[in-house]
């Protein structure tokens, strides 16, 4: 049901996103910066669900938050003349590999233990 | 007891299927912001000609875009300039237009009076012709001269000779009458451009006038009134060799 609901959101979103007016270049920055952000707080998401400690309320003010503080960041950065959306991108990437590091570790045990299960059955089978 | 066991458990199941479903709304909702938002950026990014602008910082736009705002006010300033002197131009156009239209007027008529033009209009025709008893010699056509115009007369002339002011009258010997440089003889006629009634009724003055004087003295006068003579140019052409505009 979850996973319905993510394809229908996507779709939808990206019907919107193809069909609203495009913005002005200099704000792109900041939206992208704001992308980065909340597919940081997707995949640590993920990450969560897969340790079993997802919390709906963090997930959601995590992403909205992160998106909205990294653009504030930013547009100060921008005002004292610091590249802060660098540091900002630094953060959410690093935690964007570490989250991946995890969800890639968590399928990975489970596949090694899924074998491991296989082979021995198959080994007590030949006993 | 087992029915309020029932109820927790349908409660408790309710309640899960009602999380489940804020759930979904809300990681559908945050999905379709992501996405929308993500491809209105790829849309962005696409759409903007970032090879031009991809090294320019953002305040570098801005100067540049000072400068040709500034440029641009500039340029509207001097067409408001160009603009202002056009209209003068125009303006002073339309008036040098007017000036030389009153010069072209002054010309012509400057040229109707000197006789460089052919002319036409309303005026009389005299004939004056010998007889027997009468020879007219050039004092009679001076004399009829200034009576015409002592008239009114605005031009003047006999035998297709156009008497101007620098017109000569001369009579060598007699029976020779050369008027400007060309031989003339009876009959005269003496063709008059002017006020119609003012030339007739002062030439035709009983006993004092011209004709009755002259037709007393035996010359034959024969005056008639016509609405298109024509005169032509003066055909002489006076070099000015000494006289100078102006104070000495």
């Amino acid at each position: 049901m979850i996973f319905i609901a993510i394809v229908i959101g996507c779709v939808i979103g990206a019907v919107i996103g193809i069909f609203t007016p495009m913005i002005p270049y200099t704000y792109s920055g900041y939206l992208a910066i704001a992308i980065i952000a909340a597919l940081d707080s997707v995949f640590g998401g993920i990450a969560a669900t897969l340790n079993k400690n997802f919390d709906l309320k963090i997930f959601v003010t995590g992403f909205f938050g992160n998106a909205i503080l990294s653009i504030l960041l930013s547009y100060l950065g921008q005002k004292l003349n610091v590249d802060i959306y660098l540091a900002a991108i630094v953060v959410f990437v690093g935690r964007m590999f570490n989250n991946l590091g995890i969800i890639r570790r968590y399928y990975l045990t489970k596949w090694e233990n899924a074998r491991a299960k296989k082979e021995q059955n198959v080994s007590e089978k030949a006993e | 007891m087992e029915g309020v066991k029932k109820n927790k458990i349908i409660s408790a199941i309710k309640g899960i299927a009602g999380t489940k479903i804020i759930m979904c709304v809300i990681i559908s909702v945050i999905c379709i912001v992501l996405f929308a938002v993500m491809f209105m950026q790829f849309k962005t990014v696409e759409e903007t000609d970032i090879t031009a602008i991809e090294n320019m910082r953002e305040t570098e736009l801005r100067t540049a875009i000072a400068e040709w705002k500034g440029k641009y006010e500039e340029a509207v300033e001097q067409l408001e300039a160009n603009k202002k002197t056009i209209t003068e131009y125009e303006k002073t156009i339309e008036e040098n237009g007017e000036t030389s239209e009153l010069v072209d007027k002054d010309l012509e008529e400057s040229n109707m009076k000197l006789g460089k033009t052919d002319i036409y209009g309303e005026g009389i025709v005299i004939t004056l012709s010998n007889t027997n008893e009468y020879t007219i010699d050039t004092f009679d056509l001076i004399d009829l001269i200034n009576e015409l115009r002592y008239a009114g007369a605005e031009a003047i002339s006999i035998n297709d000779v156009r008497i101007l002011g620098s017109t000569f009258i001369s009579q060598p010997q007699d029976g020779l009458t050369i008027i400007g440089g060309q031989r003339v003889a009876s009959p005269f006629v003496v063709k008059v451009i002017g006020n119609q009634t003012y030339l007739s009724s002062s030439l035709s003055l009983k006993d004092s006038g011209y004709i009755d004087r002259n037709r007393a003295r035996g010359m034959q006068v024969v005056l008639e009134a016509k609405n298109n003579i024509q005169i032509p140019k003066n055909t002489t052409d006076r070099e000015i060799n000494y006289m100078k505009e102006g104070e000495n």
